[in-house]
């Protein structure tokens, strides 16, 4: 026998459970309040960054150079704007003066090496994971998903502009990112 | 004496999964202290507000080190970005920022509760505790205000160091281990960062498990005291969660309204730039303003020092401190803290009579203010990376002169030889490297022999012993006979001779 059980057989049990339900579920309520309120603002700070800077037009090279059989390699720099930073990124392309000067990107859609072109045997060739590719671009073997990217281009007072893209790469689409 | 065994089989509710599963009612039963009602009962939340404003810093500031770099280059860029472009992160940067500030009066208001309530005779870990976190959260206030790395943070960072430095006979050790040099450099930014954000939190963290799961300040007690303290505790724990919830609400509209300071960067601070403490050091400002020279430094580090240990103390004290605090003439303990209330109070409010009745510093506040609202209104600029590329990028491309954030040359700005100022390049390029580099050697070593992480950058590789023209072709076929292992592999039937030569060329003259 204590005290304990006398004081608690004095008091109406139902009222008393549900003053306690209530003196709970204050501060429950409070506190989810309060915690939502900053997690909305955690989900839009941390959220990711919806997507790139519009590219702009780079020169790719003047359009009397761009003649002959096999595609030209040329390298672009292009101004890339991520985050907080700004850097200069230069990329390589391969124009195809036999395809209406259409502009490759060198990028390998595997795994993103920069693939070469071997005249000997008229083909792109990816030196990481050996894909190879027609000199028009299409996909020939090897584990690529896709041929390779072709870019936006245009001509501009007889220079060839190219708009440097990138795309998400082991697709079998063409996804540009951002 | 077990609490649980009065009240065996009937009437005793099952043991909740809480009480089962959990410690936390062996926490509860840390906390709790005598019961009070009323006005007493409201003035004790100033531990939730504790509570709620500690747990706001911990979360804006891990919030904050998402987008925060710190190094000198970049600290001020990335919370500009955060100020400017990322959602809600002005609000949460002033969160962070004010809340600082809150905090540290809360738990001043703690303090002169507990004292008023004689806490630190009852239960001296719970005080002492308290006055430990007063002190390592004026330390992260003021290591935090240098991170930033803005005219403000920089002249802050000056200060610290000045105070640092008059210490007697530590001085110069003190100064020298606190900036990592004889001055102010991007060490001090990383010391500053790392005791903000690492060995501060760790302190409190320590601190606070101490508190909660080390000592036991209470004495058994029966089981009917038992359930009459956990009824009050449960009423006590909503008034805590009330007014959390009050100071939340206020503090979250203040930080709608205002804006964390951010002024222009560190380095393009104009002459007679004036700067200010945050609002819980303005007291001290202030004092240093009535005191000479190396005095200030030793008043400015010896009295917020002797204040936090003589509270920290005051349990062991008790003997002549009970004496004189027994009753009639226990006043005395609550006049000596109300007068240091007063004074601490008084200094703040003087420093700032000060600023607003001198015409010379309100003109340069009214000029720094409106820096301050032209940067914040300013687009923001992103940072120019200096990576190795872009270097060797720019230096081809005429070193078109890079404005950052800061409005200073961000990139290499030596105009270079070829003198072309096309941003464009073309493969002509006497700089660019042949195709069949490209293909075979720029997946490890950079399309411009940059290298790679864990892959040799080629970049003045020419300037070295035995890297001739002649010689980089014979390390092609045998790189082993260079002394060079794998991953590196023989290019021998890879290139045809003409390719080797052109590689081998194009890679000695790169500087």
């Amino acid at each position: 026998m204590s005290d304990y059980d006398s004081n608690r057989n004095t008091q109406p049990k139902e009222v008393d459970r549900g003053r306690r339900a209530f003196l709970l579920w204050v501060p429950v309520g409070i506190f989810a309040g309060l915690a939502a309120t900053v997690a909305t603002a955690a989900f839009r700070f941390l959220r990711p960054a919806k997507s790139l800077q519009e590219a702009a037009w780079n020169d790719v090279a003047p359009l009397a150079e761009l003649t002959g059989e096999k595609p030209i390699m040329r390298s672009i720099v292009a101004e890339h704007h991520a985050g907080w930073a700004s850097t200069l990124e230069e990329h390589f392309v391969y124009v195809l003066p036999q395809k209406g000067n259409q502009v490759l990107s060198s990028i390998c859609p595997h795994e993103g090496c920069n693939v070469a072109w071997r005249a000997e045997e008229s083909q792109f060739f990816c030196p990481c994971h050996d894909s190879y590719f027609a000199a028009d671009g299409e996909r020939m073997t090897g584990p690529s998903r896709r041929g390779l990217d072709p870019l936006p281009t245009r001509e501009k007072d007889g220079v060839l502009q190219v708009k440097y893209q990138s795309y998400l790469n082991n697709t079998e689409e063409r996804i540009v990112r951002g | 004496m077990s609490k649980r065994t009065d009240s065996p089989e009937t009437e005793q509710p099952k043991e909740s999964w809480v009480a089962r599963w959990t410690t936390l009612e062996d926490i509860e039963r840390t906390l709790i202290d005598k019961p009070s009602s009323g006005f007493e009962a409201w003035a004790r939340t100033t531990a939730g507000v504790v509570v709620m404003l500690l747990t706001l810093q911990v979360v804006t500031g891990l919030l904050l080190a998402f987008y925060y770099i710190p190094s000198t280059e970049s600290a001020h860029t990335t919370v500009a970005y955060i100020e400017k472009v990322v959602p809600a992160g002005s609000w949460i940067r002033s969160l962070h920022h004010y809340g600082s500030q809150w905090l540290t009066l809360a738990l001043v208001f703690h303090l002169a509760q507990m004292f008023w309530r004689s806490t630190y005779r009852r239960r001296p870990v719970g005080w002492m505790a308290s006055v430990i976190l007063l002190g390592l959260i004026l330390a992260a206030g003021a290591t935090g205000y240098s991170l930033p790395w803005d005219a403000r943070a920089f002249f802050g960072t000056r200060v610290t160091e000045g105070i640092a430095g008059g210490l007697p006979v530590v001085g110069d050790a003190a100064r020298s281990w606190l900036l990592g040099g004889p001055e102010i450099s991007p060490i001090t930014l990383a010391r500053f960062f790392a005791l903000h954000a690492l060995i501060i939190p760790a302190l409190i963290l320590a601190v606070l498990a101490a508190r909660l799961f080390v000592f036991r300040e209470r004495g058994l007690v029966s089981a009917a005291e038992e359930r009459r303290l956990e009824k009050w505790m449960h009423r006590q724990v909503m008034r805590n969660a009330i007014a959390a919830g009050v100071v939340f609400i206020a503090l979250a509209l203040f930080s709608l309204m205002y804006f964390a300071p951010l002024g222009p960067p560190a380095d393009t601070a104009a002459p007679g730039y004036l700067p200010r403490p945050g609002a819980q050091f303005l007291w001290l400002f202030q004092m240093l303003k009535y005191l000479p020279g190396r005095a200030a430094s030793v008043i400015a580090v010896a009295l917020p020092g002797a204040i936090i240990f003589g509270l920290a103390m005051l349990p062991f004290l008790k003997v002549p401190l009970r004496r004189v605090m027994v009753h009639p003439r226990r006043n005395i303990g609550a006049v000596l803290f109300a007068l240091g209330f007063l004074l601490f109070t008084g200094l703040t409010i003087a420093a700032y009579i000060d600023d607003s009745r001198n015409p010379l510093t309100r003109e340069q506040f009214r000029r720094q203010e409106a820096e301050e609202t032209a940067f914040r209104n300013a687009e923001f600029t992103p940072l120019r990376a200096r990576t190795s590329e872009s270097v060797s990028i720019e230096s081809r491309t005429g070193g078109a002169p890079m404005q950052n954030d800061n409005g200073k040359k961000g990139g290499q700005t030596s105009p270079s030889p070829e003198g072309s100022a096309s941003p464009v390049a073309t493969g002509n390029n006497p700089g660019s490297p042949p195709e069949s580099y490209i293909t075979h050697c720029s997946a490890c070593h950079g399309t411009r022999g940059q290298g790679a992480p864990m892959f040799t950058k080629l970049l003045g590789v020419g300037s070295k012993p035995r890297r001739s023209v002649e010689d980089i072709i014979g390390l092609l076929n045998d790189p082993l006979a260079y002394g060079i292992e794998p991953p590196m592999k023989s290019y021998k039937d890879k290139l045809t001779e003409s390719e080797k030569r052109e590689i081998a060329e194009w890679v000695a003259s790169l500087k």
